[in-house]
């Protein structure tokens, strides 16, 4: 008799998930090749619900499956009741998340990329130490329920972060990027390019003065304000009464311009998949409509808890319980080309990426951050680098009005589409 | 498994081998609000085996499956083999050492039921919600975990090792309308069930000033002078200064060796900042480190000249040093880097109300939401702060942010405290896409001229 059957037997329900992946990651430090590594993962986890109270625990020594099974027992005679019910075998969409020129990517075939990105990134300055990591990825998720849900997903998972660091006397600088897919893009090099592009601009130190100025967020530098969002939306956090959009469904919270989707099922992105890790398809959830807030991504508890179905955001590792997490967060591009928007700014700052992201009470949607990166605008012309300034402000006031968006949009940090945001007055606080 | 491994490292073909194998099985506890979020326990068991040739690098390999360990050596050899590299990596030696080290818990955490963690944790809870009406949420979480930790070289070393740690971490969130504010304390040994029993103050402090911060006025920007609390001043030393004190940030980096050569001052007379890797009690605290180094106390900064740094095997042979203990893995999927252990702020002489009595406008800055530094820069946020008015402690603020460049802020400090204190948070230090490793920090009050704390 295998787990669940046995399992079945002396509970109510059910779920067992079973993980198996494979992964090699290539790692140059400093101008060369560093490390290579190659990571096995196997393991299994259980949560029963007996006598309506729910029960967890996870193993990665699966041949462990009697005291597995004896600790999600154990775990359910003193567990909270459960909400809710693991949902029977549904049919997911198409989701194209698998790509066999990366399962069959080698370590020298890594080693060669690295390479090439290692080389056009040291081209750009001599002084500068280059890193680079590749990692790819195989991964095996299968999930079965007592309902019938019977899940086996396979992914190819890419990431890859890059960067430079130079230090000129007192002065560091360090400049990096990371991309994550599942399908292969061939033109790999993009992202390499636009960081070099950065790096070329940070090279002048230009002084600033604390002021109100307008600033442009390029799309990293945005994450700074779906961070905050991004949490806001959370169904888990309405639940708990702390999310500031808490029973504002229906409201315009923010400029008409602003539209905010979750979105699992686009082709090749990091996190696409046909199911989310509690077996409930994937889906597009628009959580907020040209500035009017449409509603919240959940799992199954917290969309139990909340009178709604789950969205199919049901996120966990082997070692945890699932919560409600985004997966593709697609910001939508507006309609002003970029060029305009930096054309319009007379005396601003541009950032590309700040200290501390998520740190303090940002769950009100407050922020205040240093500027890690980030460059003076003069005359709608880039003219360096801005050091030693930092900024703060609230989200739910400075994005009910935007002074423009643009058509261009970039992924970031893996699952961010974002677009470059205008907002027309800031205050900046500059040291020196 | 002993002959297991030793019969794996004598076939292998590199240079260099290691083997490490841990079993884990820990234990976690956690209410949000009303609810029991979890209350279940799991068993992590792995290893690594980390080869290096000198043709080549690291070649690394880590898995679950622990059964056939030769093959492991023999994929982790290939790995190594096609990390070619023109830069090739040297071990400085350290001595080969055979131990076993068991510990012996007060309350061994293993043999108590779930029943009574949950309860612990349950008072705490109940605590933290019966403080006022306007606690809207909190968190209150328990954890235990032991590890079985067997490392192996070739050299001839073999350690195995047992590790408790015992967790407990409360978050209250207040709000009043528009208005959320949150608090939140951790505290963490090395130790038994009783390092969490008794902790009532930890579930009271938080809620406390959950509901206090909800009357305090966000800072007004700008510049001040700032005294920060022990734990703030802790964290600020292990974020601005420790993670560049990690000598793989500079070993291969000529511009960055220049930046952080020894004898170079860095502060004051009076400040003098160290790593201390073998004092008992503390989180960051073992008797070797991860590569079978034992640890040390490393002076970082003595009377303000920069006088060490901290290294691995790789490092401190790349620099002609010696090693200093402070490679640390967080666990089997990863090598070892290098990382702190327990980092402090060494004692002064000033006291408390000296350093408050001649401030006219400034900020008192209490304990740490977290810390980020990139390189020179730093920033980290407060817990809680007040405002510093004619010398004398004043209102409740928030939303502190300090932020600054390291060479100018510690040259900045102006006062060290008489009050030094070891801390035992519960969280823990984040890099290299590993986290969070268990740190001590230490420091007295310190107070800090000219720091910019961001705000509206």
């Amino acid at each position: 008799m295998d787990m669940l059957q046995q399992l079945q037997v002396q509970t109510e329900q059910v779920e067992i998930i079973q993980v198996r992946s494979e992964s090699t990651k290539v790692r140059f430090e400093s101008n060369s090749l560093k490390a290579t590594q190659v990571e096995e993962t196997s393991g299994l986890a259980v949560r029963v619900v007996k006598d309506g109270r729910m029960g967890f625990a996870a193993s990665s020594d699966v041949t462990a499956t009697e005291k597995l099974m004896a600790n999600a027992l154990e775990s359910a005679a003193y567990g909270d009741p459960a909400p809710f019910t693991f949902p029977g075998l549904q049919t997911p969409p198409e989701v194209a998340c698998y790509d066999s020129i990366i399962a069959e990517f080698s370590i020298p075939r890594l080693v060669e990329i690295g390479q090439e990105i290692m080389a056009y990134l040291r081209e750009v300055d001599p002084e500068g130490m280059v890193s680079v990591d590749l990692q790819r990825r195989i991964e095996r998720f299968s999930l079965r329920n007592h309902a019938g849900a019977d899940v086996a997903e396979m992914r190819t998972p890419f990431s890859l972060s890059f960067g430079v660091d130079r230090v000129k006397g007192d002065d560091m600088l360090m400049v990096y990027d990371m991309q994550g897919t599942t399908l292969w893009e061939t033109d790999f090099m993009a992202p390499v390019r636009r960081l070099a592009e950065k790096f070329r601009l940070a090279q002048r130190i230009v002084p600033l003065s604390s002021a109100r100025m307008p600033v442009l967020f390029s799309p990293p530098g945005a994450v700074v304000l779906t961070y905050p969002l991004m949490l806001g939306l959370s169904g888990k956090n309405v639940v708990k009464g702390i999310s500031p959009l808490a029973k504002r469904a229906g409201e315009e919270i923010f400029d008409h311009r602003i539209t905010v989707a979750d979105d699992a099922t686009l082709s090749g992105r990091f996190s696409s998949a046909p199911y989310d890790d509690e077996g409930v398809p994937h889906r597009r959830t628009v959580l907020i409509e040209n500035g009017v807030l449409q509603g919240f991504y959940y799992d199954l508890k917290t969309a139990a808890r909340a009178g709604v179905t789950s969205t199919g955001n049901g996120s966990r590792s082997l070692f945890g319980l699932p919560d409600p997490a985004p997966t593709n967060l697609v910001l939508n591009a507006g309609e002003t080309p970029l060029s305009e928007m930096l054309a319009s700014i007379k005396d601003g700052v541009w950032i590309e990426g700040v200290l501390g992201l998520g740190q303090g009470n940002i769950i009100s949607g407050a922020f205040s951050n240093p500027l890690a990166l980030a460059f003076k605008i003069e005359n709608g012309e880039i003219v360096g680098r801005v050091k030693n300034a930092s900024i703060a402000g609230n989200i739910y006031e400075l994005l009910r009005h935007v002074g423009a968006i643009s058509r261009e949009t970039e992924w970031v940090y893996q699952d961010f589409s974002q677009p470059y945001i205008l907002l027309e007055d800031m205050n900046i606080i500059a040291k020196g | 498994m002993h002959n297991r491994i030793l019969a794996a490292l004598e076939r292998s073909q590199a240079d260099y081998t290691e083997i490490r194998l841990e079993e884990r099985e820990s234990t976690s506890v956690a209410f949000r609000g009303q609810e029991l979020e979890t209350a279940s326990s799991v068993i992590d068991a792995g290893g690594m085996v980390r080869c290096l040739c000198h043709d080549g690098g690291w070649g690394i390999v880590t898995f679950n499956n622990r059964d056939n360990l030769e093959e492991k050596v023999a994929q982790a050899t290939q790995c190594a083999r096609a990390a070619k590299s023109d830069n090739p990596i040297e071990l400085a030696p350290i001595p080969i050492v055979e131990d076993h080290i068991t510990v012996a818990l007060t309350r061994d955490f293993r043999g108590i039921s779930l029943a009574e963690k949950k309860a612990l944790v349950e008072g705490y809870n109940r605590l933290l919600l019966g403080y006022s009406d306007r606690i809207v949420d909190t968190s209150c979480r328990y954890h235990d975990t032991f590890s079985k930790i067997t490392f192996a070289n070739s050299e001839g070393s073999f350690i195995e090792e047992e590790r408790p740690m015992v967790v407990l971490g409360t978050v209250a969130i207040a709000r009043d309308g528009d208005n959320v504010q949150q608090a939140h304390e951790s505290y963490s040994r090395l130790a038994g069930f009783e390092a969490a029993q008794g902790r009532e103050a930890l579930a009271e402090t938080t809620a406390r000033r959950a509901v206090e911060l909800l009357a305090a006025e966000s800072v007004t920007g700008g510049q001040y002078p700032v005294i920060l609390n022990p734990d703030l001043a802790g964290v600020f030393i292990h974020e601005a200064f420790g993670h560049l004190s990690e000598a793989d940030f500079i070993y291969e980096n000529p511009a960055a060796r220049e930046m952080m050569v020894l004898g170079r001052r860095f502060g004051p007379d009076f400040l003098t900042v160290f790593d201390d890797g073998c004092t008992p009690g503390l989180r960051g605290t073992h008797k070797y480190d991860d590569e079978g180094t034992p640890t040390q106390r490393t002076d970082l900064i003595r009377n303000g000249i920069l006088v060490g740094r901290l290294h691995s095997r790789e490092t401190a042979a790349k620099l002609g040093e010696a090693p200093t203990g402070n490679a640390r893995a967080v666990n089997y999927r990863h090598a070892p880097i290098v990382r702190m252990t327990n980092t402090a702020i060494a004692p002064g002489t000033t006291s408390f109300d000296d350093m408050l009595k001649d401030i006219e406008l400034g900020i008192y800055a209490c304990d740490a939401y977290g810390g980020n530094t990139e390189l020179e820069s730093f920033s980290f946020s407060s817990g809680y702060a007040y405002m510093i008015r004619n010398g004398q402690l004043a209102e409740m603020v928030k939303d502190v942010i300090l932020a600054g460049n390291l060479f100018a802020t510690l040259q900045n400090i102006d006062a060290v405290g008489n009050d030094f204190v070891w801390r035992h948070p519960g969280g823990g230090c984040g890099k290299g896409g590993q986290a969070p490793l268990p740190v001590g920090m230490g420091a007295p009050h310190i107070r800090i001229q000219n720091v910019v704390i961001g705000g509206k």
